[in-house]
């Protein structure tokens, strides 16, 4: 009997799990569709939508011939990853059906990422094995390997990397330094070799290839020759290939984008991630005449903490470097002291002639919520308007959120 | 054009000018504030250190009853004062044929993937008051010399163990300055000095990128006319992201450089613009002459991440 209910509520699972990857599979076509419709879509950009299309951790092996190592958050230096030979790749959701498969089990406010990912495990068995590593960012984080090994017990491995979350103490600097240098010897016992220091410094550079056509990227968006809906989603494709070849591609996109096609109001859009196919913001800013000139998101911009400029070519001095790039250099609202966050936003004031600021909050995503007011008053009091945008993956808020985005615009208009 | 090519070529060619601008007729004073050394035969100036010495020790002394020579003196000091309140550091980062080599052998370091060393702020403190004493050395030594309480073997006695004195004159042929002077026990035991403080000079500049620049006694005497100074490193924090780049590529390891202060130049920068290269932020940090910006960091230019290591 006890087999048999437990037999029915497995298949009743089965069930519910396959209706869940047929519901987000029909989301991620629906947004394929849509970018490839829309105005500003060449088809020689189809390179991007493919990466989009299928981003399982089998295929992603199988394209760049090298075996994944799976990442949370933005604080592992990829370079280290690319030079054992490993290719980085930071799992991410943005399904709705994937979140709210997992809402039956967790915490209704919980982060929608981490619901997301914990259902795309139970949907992509390669994706809970293998290595992972995972800096303890926010609470959510740093609960996700243990909470994994509920939907997914004895599967994959994991590497914490301690993240100190005061960046500018040098207390904290040598204590971050340690963990990439333990990070270092995770790796090399993974490889079964240690780190050859100029299959480093040929990842950096590869990595700067990448952040200078980025920088390219920008200054078209900047310039409205390039939307944010598929800003987003080239941006959003960075761990899907082998980085030369991505890299080739987007200098090469880059060169299509000659002509101003976009303009609005410009806005500076910050906050919690925005993952594909969860497109629904980027959308609706579009549609309500908002131009988004910069961001500031760990799904965009911050994707990498920019380019590595390093003087020191020693095993050590490379790895002290990348260090401490990706932790003082990165944004994330988790740091303690992260008040010159809002330098990056006021720079736009005067560069791009932002009038405002679009922060949106993910339903679950504490750190950004706690951090809104703060940047909220900060910015007000330099004259930047702000709206405040709480969401989730669902689409039932859209009409609310468009309504309140048009009315940002007008009234920044009317400035 | 990155910074840093523009600086290597304003590098070089202070370096031959200095090293041999003499034999082409060019020569740019005694009061040069950077190691333009004397001893090179044909150079194209001299270092202040030099003038220094002898115009305290046995020019302004002497003078006091010769009347002409402290003008000459005091010409050159001024020549000095304005030359060093115009390009600031830049005599030391840009300019000084003996901190050329100590960037050669950084790149040897480089070549060879050693590590820097990195200095603590409380071992830069300690190290740094060396500079101080040479000052003081510098300053004391001569009168004494020429009031014959010390032997005047000791004359010019910082150039007598600086390894400018031993290196910069191998550039131009000359080995004279490699061998032990047996003449006396003072010249033994400066030579012997001189050969100490070279080597160890030089096996610290390969580990610690421009180490010499943190005992340079040039240095502080450039840095005290800072308030006069015409070309300045500048920072704006309003526009600091904190990201640190600027205080890891720094040749000196200049700690408050990637804090939320304004005023950044200390005593040990160099204005050797690496932080300002490598700086993400626009505007975050600036090298102003007059006021007016001669470089700025920029978030869209990328030349520092094409550099080959």
């Amino acid at each position: 009997m006890t087999v048999a209910m437990e037999g029915g509520a497995s298949s009743r699972q089965a069930r519910l799990l396959a209706k869940t990857r047929e519901k987000a599979l029909s989301e991620e076509k629906a947004i394929l569709d849509w970018l490839r419709t829309r105005e500003d879509y060449r088809p020689n950009w189809e390179y991007f939508l493919e990466l989009l299309a299928d981003r399982r951790i089998e295929t992603i092996e199988a394209r760049c011939q090298r075996k994944a190592i799976r990442l949370l958050c933005n604080q592992t230096p990829l370079e280290l990853i690319w030079a054992f030979g490993f290719q980085p790749v930071k799992i991410v959701c943005g399904s709705l059906a994937e979140s709210a498969y997992s809402a039956r089990e967790w915490p209704a406010l919980m982060c929608p990422l981490i619901k997301g990912i914990l259902t795309s495990l139970e949907l992509d068995p390669d994706l809970a094995n293998g290595s992972w590593v995972t800096p303890t960012s926010c609470d959510w984080v740093v609960k996700f390997w243990e909470i994994s090994q509920k939907v997914k017990p004895g599967s994959g491995t994991v590497k914490f990397l301690e993240l100190p979350h005061l960046k500018q103490r040098p207390e904290s600097q040598k204590r971050w330094l340690e963990e990439i240098k333990a990070l270092n010897l995770y790796l090399a016992q993974l490889k079964g070799k240690k780190i050859d220091r100029h299959k480093l410094i040929e990842a950096i550079q590869a990595l700067n290839r990448a952040w200078m056509a980025i920088i390219e990227l920008k200054k078209a968006r900047l310039e409205g020759r390039l939307s944010l809906s598929w800003f987003l989603a080239i941006i959003g494709t960075f761990f899907f290939d082998r980085l030369d070849r991505w890299t080739s591609q987007v200098e090469s996109l880059i060169e299509d984008l000659t002509e101003k096609r976009f303009s609005g109001v410009k806005v500076f859009l910050a906050g919690s991630p925005i993952f594909f196919p969860n497109f629904k913001l980027p959308a609706l800013m579009e549609e309500a005449g908002l131009m988004v000139v910069a961001d500031d998101l760990c799904s965009a911009e911050r994707i990498f903490p920019g380019g590595q400029v390093f003087e020191d070519t020693s095993e050590w001095g490379l790895l002290a470097s990348l260090a401490g790039r990706y932790h003082q250099g990165c944004l994330c609202p988790t740091f303690g002291d992260n008040e010159r966050r809002v330098h990056n936003i006021l720079a736009q004031q005067q560069e791009a002639q932002i009038l405002g600021v679009v922060f949106v909050v993910l339903k679950g995503c504490h750190p950004y919520d706690l951090e809104s007011s703060t940047i909220e008053s900060t910015l007000k009091d330099r004259g930047l308007r702000f709206l405040r945008l709480e969401t989730d993956y669902a689409t039932e808020d859209r009409q609310n959120l468009f309504t309140r985005l048009e009315a940002f615009g007008h009234s920044l208009a009317g400035v | 054009m990155s910074v840093r090519r523009i600086k290597n070529i304003v590098q070089y060619l202070s370096f031959a000018i200095l090293m041999y601008g003499g034999r082409v007729g060019v020569h740019l004073g005694s009061a040069l504030p950077c190691f333009a050394c004397p001893y090179v035969p044909g150079c194209g100036g001299f270092c202040y250190l030099m003038g220094l010495q002898g115009y305290i020790g046995f020019g302004l002394v002497a003078g006091v009853a010769a009347g002409k020579e402290i003008l000459v003196a005091l010409g050159w000091f001024l020549v000095f004062v304005v030359s060093a309140s115009l390009l600031g550091k830049a005599w030391c980062g840009w300019i000084c044929p003996f901190g050329l080599i100590q960037d050669w052998l950084s790149w040897l370091r480089k070549k060879m993937g050693a590590r820097e060393r990195y200095i603590s702020p409380e071992g830069k403190k300690i190290l740094g008051s060396i500079k101080y004493i040479f000052l003081f050395l510098i300053v004391l030594l001569p009168p004494l010399i020429t009031a014959k309480i010390l032997p005047p073997d000791l004359y010019l006695p910082f150039c007598n163990i600086c390894p400018g004195k031993l290196i910069l004159p191998l550039f131009a042929g000359e080995t004279k300055y490699l061998a032990v002077n047996l003449d006396n026990a003072v010249t033994l035991w400066l030579s012997l000095a001189l050969i100490a403080v070279t080597a160890s000079v030089l096996v610290g500049v390969y580990f610690k990128d421009r180490l010499f620049c943190l005992f340079c006694p040039l240095l502080a005497l450039i840095h005290i006319l800072r308030p006069l100074t015409a070309l300045r490193l500048v920072k704006e924090p309003s526009a600091c992201l904190g990201c640190g780049n600027c205080r890891r590529n720094c040749q000196m390891d200049v700690a408050i450089i990637d804090q939320d202060i304004a005023q950044v130049q200390t005593i040990e920068c160099l204005d050797c613009l690496r932080c300002l290269e490598a700086c993400p932020s626009t505007g975050s940090l600036s090298l102003k002459f007059f006021g007016f910006n001669l470089f700025i960091s920029s978030r869209w230019v990328t030349s520092a991440l094409r550099l080959k290591p």
